[in-house]
């Protein structure tokens, strides 16, 4: 336990209060711990491959009923707009996106970012990068579905995105296990190295 | 441990983690089951006794192909860049032998590589994962168990 010398002077409650304050122990991650988050990176993966099927391309067609949702009932003022001038906009109908100018380019960027995150977390291969990309998505499903659905639903998807950006769980049984050592080697002399290796 | 045991036991959890999936998967859970009896061109009418016998050829083939890896290694430590390549090699395998080539043969397709983009994606990265976690799961037992290897 270190102290510093300030606090080895008594000044009233809050130089008593330091006194008792103790430094906490750094926590390191079991075997065991480390290779079960690694088990739940998996299937959170998997939960992401899963919901590419109900949106295939070439037309996304599965992923407009919900963009509709999340524009009529977005969270977050100018959200629903946004969504009507990009992802929305030109579309003649509100059950099917034939005639929508920029829905598909744009559909397929948000199912790419899903392939990404599910390859990412369920190879562990810049598991860090995936988890935050993750996040993105799961934050923007937040924002426009959230009270369409059990509030906590995507506020779930949110929670467990960062578990993943917090805890390098792509170490373990992952591609990261063999990237994260040369990354931080080459990080020692490379400046581009050290900031890819935080995404391991 | 020796290398054909730590493969063969590497394999049955790899493809244990194939089977889990089915048990998070939309419908009834274990439903993916009876397909794997299907690269043999067997259908059980039992629903229980074919998803079942489906488990346990999927555990049984993942044995197998862990105790190839092993074979693979000839008993000698590996670094983790190679536990991880041959393990994906095998997953492709995996995939090209009962995701194509069988699964094509049982339903009767105009070629033995006849696929779709839907096939693919749903097959390939999970057969593809199989591997990689096979090699993962290999390579952390020999550094659990071995002195460190160069990686």
């Amino acid at each position: 336990m270190h102290i510093s010398s300030s606090a080895r002077e008594p000044k009233g409650v809050a130089a008593s209060a330091s006194e008792q304050r103790t430094v906490a122990s750094p926590i390191t991650l079991s075997e065991r711990s480390s290779t079960g988050l690694a088990l739940l990176r998996i299937l959170v993966g998997y939960l992401w491959f899963q919901q590419l099927f109900w949106k295939l391309p070439p037309t996304f067609a599965g992923l407009y009923e919900y963009v509709v949702r999340e524009s009529q009932h977005a969270i977050l003022p100018g959200y629903g707009a946004l969504l009507q001038h990009t992802f929305l906009a030109g579309c003649p109908s509100l059950s099917s996106p034939v005639g929508c100018t920029a829905f598909v380019p744009l559909a397929a960027c948000v199912w790419t970012a899903e392939l990404l995150v599910a390859i990412s977390l369920l190879f562990g291969l810049f598991t860090r990068f995936g988890a935050l990309l993750a996040t993105v998505l799961a934050v923007q499903l937040y924002v426009g579905l959230a009270y369409t659905e059990w509030i906590w639903t995507y506020g779930m998807l949110v929670l467990l995105a960062l578990v993943f950006v917090a805890v390098p769980a792509g170490r373990r049984l992952g591609v990261d296990l063999w990237l994260a050592p040369r990354l931080q080697a080459a990080g020692q002399r490379h400046r581009l190295a050290r900031i890819v290796s935080w995404f391991v | 441990m020796h290398t054909f045991h730590r493969g063969l036991l590497a394999g049955v959890l790899a493809s244990l983690m194939l089977a889990m999936f089915d048990f998070v998967t939309d419908g009834a859970p274990g439903n993916g089951f009876p397909a794997v009896l299907r690269w043999f061109g067997i259908t059980i009418a039992d629903s229980t006794i074919s998803r079942l016998s489906g488990f346990l050829l999927l555990i049984v083939l993942g044995g197998v192909f862990g105790l190839i890896f092993g074979v693979i290694q000839r008993g000698k430590p590996i670094t983790t860049g190679r536990a991880l390549l041959t393990g994906l090699a095998l997953g492709v395998l995996w995939w090209l032998i009962f995701e194509l080539v069988l699964a094509n043969i049982t339903n009767h397709a105009s070629s033995l590589f006849s696929l779709n983009f839907a096939s693919f994606l749903s097959s390939f990265p999970l057969a593809a994962l199989f591997g990689v976690l096979l090699g993962a799961i290999f390579i952390q037992w020999q550094e659990h168990h071995e002195p460190r290897q160069p990686s």
